[in-house]
This record gives structure tokens, sequence and C-alpha cells, in this order.
């Protein structure tokens, strides 16, 4: 059966980080999943949540809204915007006032926010609805030797009231994926540690140090790699890796990939389909064996 | 012509307040049937009742409504009062005027006016309440008690030196519950088996007692005073009449050293022949079903060696289990608790190093008969630790989890902090991450005085989680006394668990017809004045089944249910409330309904008459089956149909 | 009668104290009034040991009810949003919403929004996202376009006047 989806992009990835929207592509058709690109989304919202909640709030059902337009379901791969709609979606539900207010809003863009939309992160879409057994199944060359850390990010996992799509203190479906890729999850006192990005916009050194705390903590652990799913994670840990390094007096060089590159290097795609050169950390470390 | 005497209570001026009482009181002399009204400050008082039965005898009354607090405060008396008098007490009437009226309401003349109603649709019934006999039960001077921890003990004794037979049910094959695994024991560290063992022996020994352990309660019937329990014997595999307890047995056994042991916390080994401690009583040894080679495979090597080794001829690997049934008058529950599993706060390292224990695993570790005898070695490498720090509170007084407090956990964490610091000396670590100290009861707060003073390192705090790292646990704690933020790098960490309910609580109590409160642990009936009793008539709680307590309030808990269970147990005969159910044999078409909802088993189809019958001892006067019965058949003693509606029409 | 702080001679304020209580129970189901100051949320928190920030302090200083000393300081800004705070909290207590709220007051104030906040909401009214498309490089230098790697064009809103007027709307209201 095929899945379908609404990819929602957000902000982050369609404007820089290319390496997840292309290796996301790839990868998911293989899986029987359909994305639809849909016209008119917004930001989610989430980055102004400091500013003004409610216009978080609104952006997010708008978003969702258009979805509903179009009766679609909502993949979204960014961690921040998993959390911002799913957050709305469940604030929405329960607080009809403020459906009401925010739908009296959406009026001016004929839209509005009746129902509830699935919303699924890149982690419980391979996990929970493709599954384990199907993923592996699609595996070409596996993963044979590559020993890696888990990045989950903040977002996908907390809080768990609001329902995540892993377990909020010990969340294990991205190791599980792994394994079916044939690598090897490492496990690491920091795992849950935070990437440090949501300071960028006000306080950029201290994201950095964090970024870069938790890198050296890897990199001391002699661990190959590091494996993520989030645009913002990863901006932090492969983007800004150098400078991150500096603001711990490290020289660091962690191979960092998303999740969706390492699935596609395992189904037999080429480097180039999965932006593997977009990565500015040294992910030829891993090793990969990606096709030419 | 009926005589109908109504009596206005001011109740103080919790009634008087709010309604005029001394208008209500000519209001009701005006009304049909009734001969007198008059009002008095205290009803309930010995000069009410003294005025009660006065005017009873001066008017020649035949019946009486008291117009007061709910009848759950006082009816028992008036109806006592009023057969002083010399009227039937099942022709008194309780008109509700304080919680249904002055406490609801604040407005006089319309409280006043809702009274009058009250007391008119009252005067209604009691002109056609019938007079009622209590029939009568003997009583079977035996009590059950379910559970041998040391509240279950304990009841058990006092019953059985008050002269009554008891039957203590024991699920594990031996007595002695938590206790058992305990060391020392707060405030005062008495040795906990040098203080427990000689009431188990007791116990053992007692004519008065007879222990069934390694037993389940299977089903319970019957009402107080007339009990029939029906108890499910586990297979030993071992005749305790031959078996002598020399262990010879358990040495042969091929899975010797190979089971995790229960009752060391999973940290010792024990065979599948086995005793669960050396004090175990019965002192009898037990086979394992579950893991016995014999009995899972039908093999043990060429034969169980167990078998071949006991000269006693003991092993029976043919024993059935066995359903027997006792009688008994009352029945006194002391299940206890379960530690919360540390897994459920994955965030604190249980699951992810060895070196997180719990309390009770360090009791075992820090007791002479334990895994390590006595020693403290830090698991992961069987070294003494040099630093151990407890974190307090663990899923306690936590939302997410137990919502209450443990009530021990700061006590025995301070106890352990005190024989940590005797076993290990001056040089090592003690760390305490709490987040307010308990130390409440007598004696406690120079105890935690006294730890003070063993250069303890308290950080006021609760840890957000315990980091794995390579050679030692790493936690991040936020001390409110310094407003610091501290890293502790210690070898172990102890974590105080939440105390809960037993796991099958929720089961057990349907078998009993018990109600739980919130928190999952069982009801009492009232929690300040009637705190062992429960809502069903004849058994009564005791221990940590109740909630979390110490042996202290344990053992008074104990000795108080035992009390309350000899109240029954040396009557004779008890009265059994006649406000129950009764059949119209005319109307009833014997269709069997009433019998499938009565939850109290009271109802029988009679097949010869074609008629169904209500067994008075066994009916609870729920009104099930009134609600139930198709054809009217079905009647509720002095709350008939018709005794209502009347009510109802005299309020319209 | 009163209460004085006297390190600051600062008053509690009862009416803003509620309205951010009604706006917490509003979007979160939270009572702050709740809290025993166990100080969980700030042993495991993120900005804690970077920048000094104290969850369990803020929530104590609401609880009081010293909401102009709250807004007023910097130190609210230094929240990461890893949300530990709020998953632990044994009391159900959300640090990190209280925090949203007391920087959505500061703003609606009138105090300085710092960083680049600014910049990313003039971005997303004018064309919907927090940043516009960005100079990207691969590994080994070479500049790459988007369109060039053959992905879609951006999805943003696609009558800019009307999302405008929408989000104009809200920026005069308050949750
Ligand atoms: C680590 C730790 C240290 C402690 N230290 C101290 C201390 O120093 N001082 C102090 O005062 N208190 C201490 N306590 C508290 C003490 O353990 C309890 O107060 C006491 O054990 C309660 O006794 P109980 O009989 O109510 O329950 P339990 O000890 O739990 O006994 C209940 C018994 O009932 C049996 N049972 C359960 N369900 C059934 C069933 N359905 N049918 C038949 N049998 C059943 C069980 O097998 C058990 O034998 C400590 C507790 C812990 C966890
Ligand atoms: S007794 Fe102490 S450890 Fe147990 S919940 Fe209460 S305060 Fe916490
Ligand atoms: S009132 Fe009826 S249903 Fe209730 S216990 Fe008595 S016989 Fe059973
Ligand atoms: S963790 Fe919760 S209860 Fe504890 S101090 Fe923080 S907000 Fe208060
Ligand atoms: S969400 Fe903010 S306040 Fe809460 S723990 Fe994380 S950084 Fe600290």
């Amino acid at each position: 059966m095929k899945k379908k989806y609404a990819l929602f992009p957000g902000c982050l990835m369609p404007t820089e980080q290319y390496a997840y929207e292309l290796s996301i592509r790839e990868t998911l058709p293989l899986l029987d999943v359909e994305l639809v690109d849909v016209e008119g989304f917004s930001c989610c919202g989430e980055p102004m949540k400091s500013v003004n909640q409610l216009l978080t709030l609104y952006l997010s059902a708008r978003n969702l809204a258009i979805a509903q337009k179009h009766h679609l379901d909502l993949f979204v791969p960014c961690a921040m915007c998993h959390l911002a709609l799913t957050e709305c979606q469940h604030i929405l539900e329960k607080n009809p006032a403020m459906k009401d207010r925010i739908n009296d809003m959406l009026v001016a863009e004929d839209l509005a926010y009746t129902e509830k939309r699935h919303i699924v992160h890149t982690v419980d879409l391979l996990h929970d609805e493709i599954g384990v057994q199907k993923i592996k199944e699609h595996v070409k060359k596996p993963l044979q030797g590559v020993k890696i850390a888990v990045h989950y990010g903040c977002h996908i996992l907390r809080p768990r009231e609001l329902g995540r799509p892993d377990d909020s203190e010990n969340p294990q479906k991205i190791e599980a994926i792994l394994k079916a890729l044939g690598a090897e999850p490492v496990n690491y006192p920091q795992k849950l540690d935070c990437c440090g990005a949501p300071l960028l916009a006000n306080l950029p050194e201290s994201a950095l140090t964090k970024t870069g705390q938790k890198l050296q903590a890897i990199q001391e652990q002699g661990i190959q790699g590091l494996v993520d799913v989030c645009p913002w994670c990863h901006k932090m840990f492969d983007s800004r890796q150098t400078k991150a390094g500096e603001t711990v007096a490290a020289k660091l060089d962690v191979p960092v990939v998303y999740l969706t590159q390492l699935l596609g290097v395992a189904f037999g795609l080429s480097a180039e389909k999965l932006g593997l050169d977009l990565n500015l950390s040294p992910v030829e470390k891993l090793q990969l064996e990606a096709a030419k | 012509m009926r005589r109908i005497g109504v009596f206005v209570c001011h109740c103080g001026i919790n009634i008087a307040q709010n309604v005029d009482v001394k208008a209500l009181a000519e209001y009701a002399s005006q009304l049909n049937g009734v001969v007198v009204a008059k009002e008095y400050k205290y009803m309930c008082s010995d000069v009410g009742a003294t005025l009660i039965k006065d005017t009873i005898k001066e008017f020649k009354l035949d019946g009486v409504v008291i117009a007061s607090c709910s009848p759950r405060m006082h009816e028992h008396t008036f109806r006592r009062v009023a057969n002083d008098g010399g009227v039937n007490p099942y022709r008194v009437e309780i008109s509700n005027i304080r919680e249904q009226c002055s406490w609801a309401h604040s407005n006089k003349g319309q409280a006043t006016e809702k009274a009058k109603f009250l007391v008119r649709s009252s005067v209604s019934k009691a002109l056609s309440l019938e007079p009622l006999k209590p029939s009568t039960l003997k009583v079977i001077p035996e009590a059950l008690v379910i559970g041998g921890g040391i509240a279950g003990i304990q009841t058990s004794l006092d019953l059985a030196d008050d002269g009554f037979k008891v039957h203590l049910v024991e699920r594990d094959p031996s007595i002695g519950g938590h206790m058992a695994q305990l060391d020392k024991t707060f405030p005062t560290l008495d040795c906990s088996s040098c203080i427990l063992t000689p009431k188990m022996m007791e116990v053992a020994n007692h004519e008065n007692i007879e222990l069934l352990s390694y037993a389940e309660i299977v089903s319970i019937e019957g009402s107080i005073g007339n009990y029939t329990v029906k108890i499910k014997k586990k297979p030993r595999y071992v005749d305790v009449d031959k078996c002598t307890g020399c262990g010879d047995c358990a040495a042969a056994c091929r899975l010797k050293d190979r089971i995790v042991s229960e009752f060391n916390q999973g940290m010792g080994k024990r065979g599948a022949a086995y005793m669960p401690f050396p004090q175990a009583v019965p002192l009898k040894y037990v086979i394992d079903d579950k893991k016995c080679l014999f009995l899972t495979k039908g093999k043990c090597g060429d034969e169980p060696l167990c078998k071949k080794a006991c000269v006693q001829n003991a092993i029976t690997f043919d024993q059935k289990e066995e359903i027997i049934e006792r009688k008994v008058g009352a029945i006194v529950v002391a299940t206890g608790y379960d530690v919360m599993d540390p897994t459920l706060v994955y965030e604190y390292g249980y699951d992810q190093s060895p070196d997180v224990v719990t309390t009770l695993e360090l009791e075992r570790l820090i007791s002479s008969s334990g895994p390590t005898k006595g020693e403290i070695l830090r698991p992961s490498n069987q070294q003494k630790p040099k630093s151990v720090t407890f974190i307090l509170c663990v899923g306690s007084r936590d939302e997410t989890q137990c919502t209450w407090c443990c009530r021990i956990g700061c006590m025995t964490a301070l106890k352990q902090v005190y024989l940590l610091r005797e076993k290990l000396g001056e040089d090592i670590e003690i760390n305490v991450c709490y987040n307010d100290f308990r130390s409440f009861g007598k004696g406690y707060e120079e105890f935690y005085r006294k730890v003070r003073g063993l250069h303890t390192n308290m950080f006021r705090g609760r840890p957000s989680e315990v980091r794995t790292m390579k050679d030692h646990l790493k936690i991040d704690i936020f001390d409110t006394t310094t407003s610091k933020l501290f890293e502790i790098k210690t070898d172990m960490v102890v974590l105080v668990p939440a105390m809960m309910p037993r796991k099958d609580t929720t089961q057990f109590a349907r078998l009993l017809h018990l109600t739980l409160s919130g928190d999952g642990f069982f009801l009492e009936a009232h929690p300040k004045l009637r705190p062992v009793d429960t809502f069903v008539n004849g058994i009564f709680i005791a221990g940590c089944c109740q909630a979390p307590k110490d042996i202290q309030d344990t053992v008074s808990q104990a000795s108080a249910a035992a009390s309350r269970a000899a109240t029954i147990l040396s009557q004779d005969e008890l009265e059994i409330d006649p406000l129950i159910a009764m059949v119209d044999e005319d109307i009833c078409t014997g269709c069997g309904i009433c019998v499938e909802v009565c939850p109290y088993e009271a109802r029988t189809l009679n097949e010869r008459k074609r008629i169904a019958e209500v067994n008075d001892a066994l009916c609870a006067g729920c009104g099930g089956c009134i609600a139930a019965c198709p054809s009217n058949a079905s009647i509720h003693k002095n709350f008939t149909k018709k005794q209502l509606l009347n009510m109802v029409d005299d309020i319209m | 009668m009163s209460i004085i702080d006297l390190t600051s001679m600062g008053e509690p304020q009862s009416e803003q104290r509620k309205e951010l209580n009604d706006r917490l129970t509003k979007l979160q189901d939270e009572i702050s009034d709740y809290c025993f100051q166990c100080a969980r949320c700030t042993s495991g928190c993120e900005a804690h040991k970077l920048l000094e920030l104290e969850p369990h302090k803020i929530v104590a200083l609401l609880k009081r009810g010293l909401i102009n000393e709250l807004v007023n300081a910097d130190v609210i800004w230094t929240c990461m949003t890893c949300l530990k705070c709020r998953e632990r909290c044994p009391q159900r207590v959300a640090p990190v919403e209280i925090l949203f709220a007391l920087k959505n007051i500061a703003v609606a104030n009138g105090k300085q929004i710092p960083g680049k906040y600014t910049a990313m909401l003039q971005s997303i009214l004018s064309i919907g996202l927090i940043q516009d498309i960005q100079q990207t490089t691969t590994r080994t230098n070479k500049t790459v376009k988007r369109e060039e790697l053959g992905l879609p064009p951006l999805s943003k809103p696609t009558d800019v006047a009307k999302f405008q007027a929408g989000i104009m709307k809200i920026a005069m209201e308050k949750v």
C-alpha cells in the first residue's frame, strides 16, 4: 500500500539544508511513500514562539489548514516544525475558544482548521509507518562496520505528553533502523543533550559552545560519527562544526550525516543523489560505499 | 391512627443559623399523623435522647422523625434511643436538614421552606414504615488473615492469643514479607531478623494458628460472621510432614546457584530446590516448578538429584495443587506493598548500570545473610566503593508516577548512610540528594541529627538524571542551599523508590468487594475514626496494603485490626440488618434476572416453587435486584416503591 | 498589609501573575503554583551551565509575583528550549513555557527584542519563511543553487498581501 503525505519543508531545509531534502526525496519513494509538494506553506511559527506565541499558533494552524484543504496528512522532517504543528493541533483540539479565534483570522486566506491531521516525522514514518522489516528488504549495500552515534534532537522527544515520535528518555527507533541498515549504533551518555540551535538567533556563541561540547564528547569517546534527523541539529553539527570547535578550543572532525543519507547509501543510491558532498563535516571518514 | 413525633435538632448553630427551627417544629406539629413536635439544641446528646424517650412515653408515639444531620452520622443512635423508648427502631425516619439543607443554602427563609418540605415527606414515609425485626446469625469464631508480613503476623498472634482460631494465608513459601529482607531497622537500629524471627516461630508453633504458606485465596463468599473461603495450596513438591529442612536437596540440585533469588532482590542465586532464606517459616524446602528441570522438561539428567539426596524421601513430584475450604467470621487483609520498578524512571540509570541499586537491594548487600555476606561491594567490579550517592523520592511525590510520599524513604536512606559509615569507615564519600527530609516519627528527628554528624554531603535538590560514564556514575545536582550546581562523580547510586500498591490489588479487591483509594491502596472506612475498617463489614485492613508506613505504624494497625476482628468473633450471634431485599412470592415469575444481577450471590432460584429467594445473611441491601426485577416482585424492606413515591408526592 | 522584596524594593504584581497563570493553563494545563522547588529542572537545564539560567528560580519568582523583575531580566532569553525541565518536572510545571510567556510579555511591553528575531519576523512578513534561499557550498567549496540540484521551487504563501494582513492583525493581539 502506498502512503501519501504532504511534504512540509519548513524554512531551514529548503533554503540551505539540501542534503536532507535530496535524500528524503530519493529514498522515501523507494519505500512506497508518495510525497506531495503543496503550494503556499509558510514557516511553522516555532522560531517566533519567544516573540509572540499567538503568531506561532497562527502560522502552525495555517499550515495544518492548507494540508486539510488538500486532504493530506503531513510529513514533517524538521523536529522543530514537527513540535510546533503537533502542539498547535493539541491546543486547538482541547481549547475551542482558541480554535475559533484562530479560525477567525484564517478566513482572510480562505482557510480553516477543523479536523486533525496525522503528523509524522522521519523517525516515526520510517520506524512505525514503513517498518524496519520493509527497510531491511530494500538494503542492497549493508553499512557494515559503520559504528555511529545517534542524535535525536530535543523537539522530537519532548514533551512526551504531546505524543512524540519516540520515547523521551530511552529512544531506540533510529538505532533499530540503523541496525536494519547493517550499521552499529553506539550508545553514549550525552545522547539526549541539546544541539544548541534554538539559541542561534540571539546568542550564537553560546549556541555553538553547546554544539562543540557535544561533538567534543563524541570525538573523545572515539565514536566514528553522528547521525541526525533535523535540519537545525545538522546545521549545528555539520555546517557549523568548525566554528563550534573554536568555541571549545578543539579541532573537531566528526562526520555527521542525515539518517536518510545513510538509508540511501544502504539502498545503493549515489553520493550525488544523496547530497553527500553537501555535508561540510568529513563524511568521507565513514568510508561509505555510495554508488558512483 | 398512627402517632408520629417530630424532633428538630439545632445542631448547635449548624442547622439553626440557616433554618428557623422553631417555625419548623411548629409547622411539623400541624402535619397529618403528627401528635407532637419538639426542637432542641443537640438531639444526639444525652439530654436530647432523654427528651425523645420521655416524649415517646408521654405521647404514646409509634413512629419518630428526627430532623437533623445525615443518617450516616446518627441513624444508629436514634434507632437505639427509639428502641429504648419503646418504638420499633425501624420506624425511625431521619430527615437530613443539615448536609442537604442548612449547609447547602444561605438564605434562611428559603432554607426553612425547604426544610419543611423535607420534614413533610419524611413524616409521610414514617407513616408507612413497617416495624422490622433483625434476624440473627451464628458467628464462626475463627479468622482469616491474608498476607504473612509483619502486619499479618502481628494480627494472627493477637487473635490467636485471644483464643480465636486463625488461618494465615501467605502467598510465598515463607512468611516474613519485606521485613525479613531488611538488615537493621530505623530509628533504633534493631536487627530486623532478631526481632522478626521469634514472632515467625511463634506463628509456626501457636496451637491456634493454621499457617497456610505458598497458598492463595480463590474465592470468598458470605458475610460478616460467616464467610466461606476457598484457598488454593500450591504444590511444594516436598512433603512438609517429612521434610526436616536439612537442605540436602538444595545442595544436590542440578540448578544450584543458577536461578536469581527473589529474596536477595535478584542479586544472589539459588537452585530450583530452595529455601528463600535461612530463617524461613515454615522451615521447609520448596521446588520451583517454573524452573525445575524435572517439572518443566520431564527429565533431570538420569534422575532428579534432589530426590536422590533426600534421606527422608520427602520429594514428591506428583504433588498436585489443592483447593481447601475454611469457614471464618472475620477477615484481615495484610497484603503489604510493592517497591516501584526503578526502570520506570529510566533517566536514573537503573537499566544502564549495575552500580545503580535500590534501597531494598542495598539492604540485602548490607545484610550478613545477603549475597555478599554483608560486605558492601560495588556490583560492577566487586570492589569496595569510594563514593556512594543516594537519591530520594524516586517516583514519589511525582505527578507522573506516584503522587504520594513513601513515608519511609528518608529514614531508610538515613539508616543506610549510618550503616555504610559503620561498615566502610570514615574515608568513603557519602552524598544524599534530598527534596525534604521527612523525619516525623518518635526518635526520627534525633536520628537525622545523628546522621548529619557523620559528615554526609547533603544536597537539597533533585538530580535530573544519572549518567553512566566509563568508570563511574555522574550526577549533576543543583543544590538550593548553596545555589550552586555540583557535579558528583560516584561509584554507586542508591535510588529510594516509591512504595506502590501490590500489582494485583485491583483484582484482589474485586474478590473481596473492597474499595481502593485514588492511589490504588485499600481504602479505610474513615481516615481518622475507622482507620482499619473497610466498607465491607467483617473485613479489616492492616499495614502497607492501606498506605505506605513504617514497621511501628504497621504493627499498631495490625493490633488494631485484630482487636476490631475480635469484637465480632467474641459475639455468639450477630444481628442482621433487616433493611434488605425480599420477594413477593405471589408476583415473582421466577425469571431469575435478580440471580444474575446480585453482586453478593444472595439470590437463588427455588426450582420447586419457581420463585427467587433471598439469603438474608448474604444480602447487602444494595438494591440491584429491585431495579432489575421486571415484575416488581423484588422489594426492599421499608424502601418500597409506594413509600418512596409517597415521599415524592409530598414534596411536589 | 503588604509584601516587599527588600533587595530590590520590588512588590509582587498579583494581577499580572494571575494573567500569566491563566495564559499558561490555557496553553499547557500548567499550574506553576504546584512547584515545590525541588530544582530538578535546574539540575538538568541545558542553559544553566553556560548562561546561569535557573528555571526553578524563575518559577519561584513567578509564584512570588515578581513579574517585572523577571520580564526585565536578560536571562529569560537564554533558554535553549531543550524541554528537559518540562519533561522531568515531578509536579508537571513547565518552566520552559513560563519563559516563553515572559519573553512574550517583554516584547509586548516594548522591550528591545534581542538578536535576529526581528530580522526573522520581517522575513516571515515578506516571504513567509524565516530566511530566503541561502548561499551554499559543497565540502570542496563549490557553490550550489537549489534549482541546480533538481529540487522543486520553494513552497511559500502565494498571496502575500492576504498573508501579511493576517499576521499584522496578530501582532496587535496577545495569547
Ligand atoms: C528498603 C526498605 C527499608 C525499610 N526499612 C525500614 C526500617 O528500617 N524501619 C521501619 O520501620 N520500616 C522499614 N521499612 C518499611 C517496612 O518494610 C514496612 O513497614 C513493613 O514491611 C510493612 O509490612 P506489611 O506486612 O504491611 O507488608 P509486607 O512486608 O509487604 O508483607 C505482605 C505479605 O503479604 C503477602 N501477600 C501479598 N499479597 C498476597 C495475597 N494476595 N495472598 C497472600 N499473601 C499475600 C506477601 O507475600 C508478604 O509476605 C523499609 C522498607 C523498605 C522498602
Ligand atoms: S519519605 Fe522521603 S524519600 Fe519517601 S517520598 Fe517522602 S520525602 Fe521522598
Ligand atoms: S439487594 Fe438484591 S442485589 Fe443487592 S445484595 Fe440483596 S439480593 Fe443481592
Ligand atoms: S522541577 Fe518542577 S517542581 Fe521542581 S523546581 Fe522545577 S518547576 Fe518546580
Ligand atoms: S527548556 Fe530551557 S529552561 Fe528548560 S531545561 Fe531546557 S534550557 Fe533550561
